[in-house]
């Protein structure tokens, strides 16, 4: 096959063995690689029983089968193993250099099996791949890790790592990579951990031929040409993700206050505007990124000064508005210190706000958090927890776990203020705004996620998209965010293109939202990229396969109907305030229709006999 | 004498993306893959990249390196590798100030930028942009480009390159 790495790294972290396998042709072609691969692969090796932070479990960082190509944002990687924030599939994605210079080395994707007593880390130079010793590096921070491994090592190398807080099994704890691009979701840094795996550092001077070098870069200026007229792709590079927060706002979709409500007062103290104003210091891109979303930022002087990437919309959201905090310089110092201790900020900001609406409701008191008051916007405390988080140190050791966990063991009624979905906490989309976001995250594989779909197709007026996509007869009402219907059908329609796209290396930038490149134009990359053959129908389907193969594997952690659901909050209380004030989620008529779609069983939510079939998975 | 035309970038522009590198390995050598590229991206923090090309020396040390004549300057004032008569010594390498010469691993025989712009065309940043020694000093009027690159030099030209 053309334009890929080759082989695939297994790495025994128990007998400190490496094996080189060339990858895997048929599975490619019912899988592609990246996420897709990967949860062949998971499925076969992790069995009903295995603990997350186990030697048992396996991870597997993977680059999709278009990663470090010219298309535009090819630039991303998938990590995936059991997860042991929400016990069910755990799959995260970052984009960065890391991937391309993995393939540039001659690999596709790296697993990691078994587990070691000493830390240590994987070094690739092209074809030698060594296991080396990384106790001069246990303790440190991500950016220490990637200084010393590049000064030990090369300059040019890349490195992804985990943080102290992968190292303390922080249950939400990164893989990150880059130095602030962060595998964030599942908590699979603590996998990493859990391995004593502290780092992979790679250099690859090798290349990707491609199939079709004659007609490549033809094809290629038509998609950046593409990509740069697209309306939206200003606006993402001036202000990457950021003013997400003034258009969540204005549609009453920023949870605050940790989801009570979707509108926050101090919205614009910590919106793009007040970012660009005085912080924002260069938008930064990844590998072959037209969009440059990435974010570098400063705050010269005062507590929270620092300077580098940071941050992005789910961020502002998880450590501002829902922690009903707007002191913009601690949420950028904030991200900033997540990133340095690996740790995803959405379940931490998610977190620390279940904290502080258990504290307003007098359920946490000073003696449970030793001393530390948690007032809602309290941004000294957020910092300091974000620390103590990271390090186990105090209640920070009760917060690692994530909130239901947390919950769990403070109990006191504190458990109705969680906001999660398999243990894992809702992202930035209050979902009574937007019903879609509601379904996607009680759907999505890996618990509470907005990117397992990422329906935003009813979020900006993308009337003409769903017209292409599924037909006229599904508008209005697919394009209006606060009507539940036809909502299953566009959830299952989004998952499969997202999986697929994950599976290619793409971004979800420039496919989803902006909705400019879809089936055909993957269809078109795959066969000039790699020499594939693969429709668009075909992609879909493979799309469809991934998605039931990720519910196959939850079904064997006992997931069902039961488990796909909102909190009560989202499902029972009208949205207090704002545009959307009012409103709730009406979850179970959208996820009839989604199992209708899917072809899963109404009571059981596991796929029908004849949908594994259909899709190859019976055998 | 002809005015000398060469690629530079603005590291405070350039956002690190690596098309133009891509770009390039892709028109001369059908492949993707920087070491089969002319040019060259180097990210430094604090928030620096820097877009890295030949830049066309006056003197340009890489000629007179050369034992078997293999480079010479055209009538449009371009350097040029003669690959007849390139033996791949990489004394041109050697002798380059700002490691912009390279030997292609796939061919053997010296690579560098020719200032033929697809790179430039391409950038989504805007932030490279074909020179001269006078022009440039037009547009860098307080010198900030210039200095970024002079303070990294020793970053961004290492003596022992690794190809």
């Amino acid at each position: 096959m053309f334009g890929v790495g080759g082989e695939i790294l297994w790495v025994d972290m128990t007998k400190g063995k490496i094996e080189k396998v060339p990858i895997d042709d048929d599975l490619v072609s019912k899988y592609l690689l990246g996420a897709g691969y990967l949860s062949k692969i998971l499925y076969d090796m992790i069995p009903a029983g295995t603990d997350p932070l186990g030697e048992k479990n396996v991870l597997g960082i993977a680059t999709g089968l278009l990663t470090g190509s010219m298309f535009p944002q090819a630039s991303r990687h998938v990590v995936a193993a059991l997860s042991p924030l929400t016990d069910v599939w755990g799959e995260s994605h970052a984009a960065g250099f890391f991937g391309a210079e993995l393939k540039f080395a001659g690999y596709d994707a790296i697993m990691f099996t078994g587990a070691s007593s000493d830390p240590l880390y994987l070094n690739i130079e092209d074809s030698k791949v060594e296991l080396l010793d990384a106790s001069h590096l246990w303790g440190k921070d991500v950016f220490e890790t990637d200084d010393i491994l590049r000064k030990d090592h090369d300059r040019t190398f890349r490195t992804l790592s985990i943080g102290q807080a992968g190292e303390n099994l922080v249950r939400f704890s990164a893989i990150m990579n880059d130095r602030d691009r962060a595998s964030a979701r599942s908590g699979l840094g603590a996998v990493m951990g859990s391995k004593k795996i502290k780092a992979v550092s790679v250099k690859g001077t090798g290349k990707l031929d491609v199939a079709d070098p004659k007609n490549y870069l033809k094809h290629m200026d038509i998609f950046y040409e593409r990509m740069m007229a697209n309306p939206f792709t200003p606006g993402r590079v001036k202000f990457g993700t950021t003013s997400l927060v003034e258009m969540m706002q204005h549609i009453g979709r920023l949870p605050s206050y940790n989801m009570k409500q979707g509108v926050f007062d101090g919205y614009e103290k910590i919106s793009g505007d007040a970012i660009n104003e005085k912080y924002l210091v260069k938008a930064r891109a990844d590998y072959s990124c037209l969009q440059r979303c990435g974010r570098y930022t400063a705050v010269r002087t005062g507590p929270y000064a620092f300077e580098g990437g940071a941050p992005e919309f789910e961020t502002q959201s998880s450590m501002g508005s829902r922690c009903g905090n707007d002191n913009l310089e601690s949420v950028l110092f904030g991200h900033h210190l997540a990133n340095q201790y690996g740790m995803d900020t959405i379940s931490l900001g998610g977190t620390i706000s279940w904290a502080m609406e258990a504290w307003d409701e007098g359920l946490l008191t000073a003696e449970d958090t030793g001393g530390i008051d948690l007032s809602w916007g309290n941004a000294e405390t957020i910092i300091k927890l974000t620390k103590m988080i990271a390090l186990r140190e105090g209640f920070g050791d009760v917060l690692a776990d994530g909130s239901a966990a947390a919950a769990e063991r403070i109990g006191r009624g504190t458990e109705k203020f969680v906001m999660t979905v398999k243990k894992q906490e809702i992202a930035g989309q209050e979902p009574r705004a937007q019903k879609s976001m509601g379904l996607a995250a009680v759907t999505a594989a890996r618990g509470a996620d907005h990117l397992y779909a990422f329906p935003v197709l009813d979020e900006a007026g993308f009337d003409k998209e769903i017209k292409e996509r599924f037909g006229e007869q599904y508008l209005p009402e697919m394009a209006d965010r606060l009507s539940p219907k036809y909502k299953g059908i566009m959830v299952k329609e989004c998952e499969d293109f997202m999986v697929m796209v994950e599976s290619v290396g793409l971004c979800k930038y420039g496919t989803q939202i902006p909705p400019e490149f879809y089936y055909d134009d993957v269809a078109l990359t795959l066969k000039i990229h790699n020499g594939l053959d693969l429709t668009g129908a075909q992609l879909q389907e493979i799309g469809e396969r991934i998605v039931n193969l990720n519910r196959l594997f939850n079904a064997r952690f006992g997931v069902t109907r039961k488990d796909d659901c909102l909190p009560d909050r989202l499902t029972k209380e009208k949205a207090p305030l704002g545009p959307s004030a009012g409103e709730v989620v009406e979850l179970d008529m959208m996820l009839t229709e989604y199992y209708d779609v899917r072809g899963w069983d109404q009571e059981t939510g596991l796929p029908l006999k004849e949908t594994l079939k259909r899709l190859g998975l019976d055998n | 004498m002809t005015e000398l035309k060469f690629v530079f970038g603005d590291p405070d522009i350039c956002s690190g993306c690596m098309v133009c590198v891509n770009v390039c390995s892709m028109f001369y050598s059908k492949v993707i893959g920087p070491t089969r590229s002319r040019a060259r991206v180097v990210r430094l923090e604090p928030a620096l990249d820097f877009p890295l090309f030949c830049r066309n020396c006056e003197d340009a040390p890489c000629i007179d390196a050369c034992p078997e004549s293999a480079l010479t300057r055209t009538s449009k004032g371009i350097v040029i590798v003669n690959n007849r008569k390139c033996n791949g010594t990489g004394a041109c390498v050697e002798a380059c100030p700002y490691n912009a010469i390279h030997i292609h691993p796939d061919t053997g025989k010296a690579i560098k930028c020719i200032q033929c712009g697809q790179c430039v065309d391409r950038c989504p940043a805007d932030a490279i942009f074909t020179t001269t020694t006078v022009d440039l000093a037009e547009r860098d009027k307080d010198g900030r480009m210039m200095a970024l690159h002079e303070k990294h030099k020793d970053e961004l030209y290492p003596r022992e390159a690794k190809n």
